[in-house]
């Protein structure tokens, strides 16, 4: 819970973090719903939060998921100048 | 003055058992308060009653009874006991009174509690104490989706109380996997110590 670093992917739509989530805790992905973290400014309150152990697994998961209005990013709270990196999702 | 007293509650429902110790407390100037109870609920609240006033008390077992000492005048004085390394913690109470958080859609609630849980990790000063009643006793048993939030409070020294009638009417309370039980004096009397209580 208080890593300083993990993967989150943030949703342009409650309804879409919603379902998203319930279709990776079905398929028994790591995952953890969390509200946004602050370092993320754009998106809806509602993201994913991927431990770095688990991040293949969960996009493994989200094989052939559209992944318009979700976006992914690396969080480093020890960072002192981006805190937050947008990451590009690989095909 | 009386320098001993008995308390006999064997037999009595929570919360009896702690109000009969605190008259027998109060009346006695200094000296052994023993209650005698005879049920885990009953000896748990009663240690929780002598803790909170910081009384010095010992639990001996005979017979299925348990015999609790509650000596007056020797102050227990935690903080020289423990190490100061636990983060601060505010005057805040926060009284959760249901499983999920806020009124409407019950899934999106059950979304927004988590998220709740989760925050108040990541937000010192962490809460003085969490209190559950009513379904939100919910949170504080196995399967609960908080659980491994509310044992991280814990562990940094918050105090989480279930309300004890509360997981017996839902018949949860073997299931209890965070913090204690507590009655309603316990929460009545957290809520009048708290500078700020928030509830759920």
């Amino acid at each position: 819970m208080l890593e300083k670093k993990f993967y989150v992917i943030a949703f342009d739509s409650t309804h879409y973090a919603i379902s998203t989530e319930k279709k990776l805790a079905a398929v028994g992905a790591p995952i953890t719903m969390v509200p946004t973290p602050r370092e993320i400014s754009t998106s809806c309150g509602l993201s994913i939060r991927i431990l770095d152990e688990n991040l293949e697994r969960v996009l493994e998961a989200l094989n052939g998921v559209s992944k318009e209005g979700m976006n992914l990013f690396r969080i480093d709270r020890t960072s002192t100048e981006n805190k937050s990196v947008k990451l590009e999702w690989r095909d | 003055m009386n320098h001993k007293m008995e308390v006999d509650a064997r037999g009595l429902l929570c919360p009896k058992p702690v109000i009969q110790t605190k008259k027998a407390v109060d009346q006695l100037e200094s000296g052994v308060v023993t209650t005698i109870v005879d049920n885990d609920t009953a000896r748990e609240n009663v240690i929780k009653y002598a803790k909170s006033q910081n009384y010095r008390y010992e639990v001996k077992q005979a017979d299925g009874f348990y015999y609790i000492d509650i000596y007056k005048t020797e102050v227990m004085f935690d903080s020289e006991i423990l190490p100061q390394t636990k983060p601060k913690l505010s005057e805040i109470v926060i009284l959760v009174g249901k499983n999920t958080f806020g009124e409407g859609d019950e899934t999106l609630g059950e979304v927004l509690i988590k998220g709740y849980f989760y925050t108040l990790t990541e937000m010192e000063p962490y809460p003085k104490s969490i209190m559950f009643v009513n379904s939100g006793v919910h949170l504080t048993i196995e399967g609960s989706p908080v659980l491994e939030y509310l044992r991280a409070l814990e562990s940094n020294g918050v105090e989480i109380l279930s309300c004890g009638t509360c997981l017996d009417y839902y018949q949860v309370k073997e299931k209890l996997a965070a913090g204690g039980i507590g009655n309603m004096y316990a929460i009545v009397e957290t809520m009048h110590k708290a500078k700020n209580t928030i509830r759920i």
